[in-house]
């Protein structure tokens, strides 16, 4: 049986640090993990090696059962990124950043794709500005657009409510939500455990490069979820 | 192979794209150009140094000077709103996206290099219509064994805590045959020489150019990959 991703025996070291230590999990297609944790835990450097920007030292993904080696490329179709980072270039407008990462994934009908994807994200009127030009919630937006623009069977999203006033975040919940088709695997990584839970099929407390804890999220309420992170980082494994 | 020149496109165009709404780096570049140009023709006394006899040296010290002012830059956009980890997590090819960063870099260079031409040419009363082919061809190879070699230090120089300073210390001591062979050359262009005195110079620059190229898309993916 093939998982919709899969993580085994993740880490990675910086040095002497042992930035991930171990993390293993599965995922099957259309669960959604969100990865908790304090800052320096190792989720972002997680989230890069299931992405494939970044090598482990040791320990293997697999997407929709194939081998995520770093060497390799075309596994990345599969894959979608968004980071608290929009990855877009400001001096190019919205459609050209996105006519631009669709030429990289050698898809073939951008003239009706982007626009549809655009419009899916509420961006119909902003194909011709430059994204430096954007606030940081339609920035956002532009940069799910861009992860999604694909159409991958596995999204990464890494911390994508940093620096969103309470009205951007709302909208982007909800572009979030809509990731739930019951056909994607998402790993979302964010400090807010109040949204992270809201959106999670099952959770993850990652503290000092290790997973301390994997729940179902169905089984904890908000009080529940603070108490075991409470307990998690103050008493790592 | 048309998919795989389509991915290379891509990168050069976006890089083109970028550089044409900002001129950052063609501005630094030219600016340079025009003011080494400007200072060798007032420095220069006419009656002891003919201008022609040290053109050749000073444009090339101003196409690899000015050129590293352009090239040292052309990782830092990628850098700027995380940019390279969205091309990374993308499925093209890393010497696919090395050859792009290249291709991009020679037409910038290559602008700033007939710039360069045009300033000494109009200041030092250089001409170029004895064997324009020849010079295109020497100046073309010298600026690919450039750039080749500067974008890959360029990706280094980068992701060091030192960033774009380093670059010249990395990059200086492999130019020299670029600069040698390519000074020469044009020297010996300008001095009226038959083409044939230039050819080993030509294939030794071509030699530069080839390895440099291909040595670099064979390494990239060691300098960019995390």
């Amino acid at each position: 049986m093939s998982f919709g991703l899969e993580a085994v025996g993740l880490v990675r070291t910086f040095g002497g640090l042992r930035a991930v230590d171990g993390v293993s999990f599965q995922l099957q297609p259309g669960e959604l993990l969100t990865v908790f944790g304090p800052n320096g835990a190792g989720k972002t450097t997680l989230l890069r090696m299931l992405a494939g920007v970044m090598r482990p030292n040791s320990g293997h993904v697999r997407v929709a059962g194939a081998p995520a080696d770093v060497a390799s490329r075309d596994w990345r179709h599969r894959v979608g990124i968004v980071s608290h980072q929009s990855l877009l270039y400001g001096q190019l407008t919205t459609e050209e950043n996105l006519r631009f990462y669709g030429r990289l994934f050698r898809l073939d009908d951008l003239k009706t794709r982007i626009p549809e994807r655009l419009a899916s994200m509420g961006l119909s009127d902003r194909t011709r500005t430059p994204v430096r030009e954007l606030s940081r919630g339609l920035k956002q937006r532009v940069a799910l657009a861009r992860a999604l623009l694909h159409d991958p069977e596995v999204v990464l999203l890494d911390e994508p409510y940093t620096g969103l006033d309470p009205h951007a975040s709302a909208v982007l919940r909800e572009q979030l939500t809509s990731l739930k088709d019951g056909r994607r695997t998402v790993v979302l990584v964010t400090h807010n455990l109040k949204q992270g839970l809201e959106l999670s099929d099952r959770v993850a407390i990652q503290v000092q490069g290790r997973f301390s804890s994997v729940t179902d999220s169905a089984s904890l309420d908000l009080a529940e979820l603070e108490a075991l992170y409470q307990a998690a980082v103050e008493n790592p494994a | 192979m048309r998919t795989y020149v389509t991915l290379v496109w891509a990168v050069t165009r976006k890089d083109l794209l970028v550089e044409f709404r900002t001129y950052e780096r063609l501005t630094a570049m030219g600016a340079f150009a025009v003011l080494v140009g400007v200072l060798f023709n007032f420095s220069i006394d006419t009656a002891v140094v003919r201008p022609q006899d040290i053109a050749a040296a000073l444009i090339w010290m101003t196409i690899i000077f000015g050129g590293m002012l352009g090239m040292g830059r052309t990782f830092r956009l990628e850098e700027e709103d995380g940019a390279l980890a969205g091309i990374l997590q993308s499925p093209i090819p890393l010497h696919a996206l090395y050859l792009g960063k290249v291709l991009g870099n020679f037409i910038l260079l290559s602008v700033m290099a007939t710039l360069v031409f045009f300033v000494f040419g109009l200041f030092f009363s250089l001409s170029f219509s004895g064997n324009p082919v020849i010079l295109v061809a020497i100046v073309g190879l010298g600026v690919l064994g450039f750039v080749s070699l500067t974008t890959l230090f360029s990706a280094m120089a980068t992701r060091s805590s030192m960033g774009e300073s380093l670059l010249p210390v990395l990059v200086f001591p492999l130019l020299v045959p670029v600069l040698v062979y390519g000074a020469t050359a044009t020297q010996r262009l300008f001095a009226g020489r038959p083409v044939v005195e230039v050819g080993g110079n030509l294939r030794m620059l071509a030699a530069f150019a080839i390895i440099f190229t291909v040595a670099g898309a064979g390494l990239f993916r060691f300098v960019i990959e995390e």
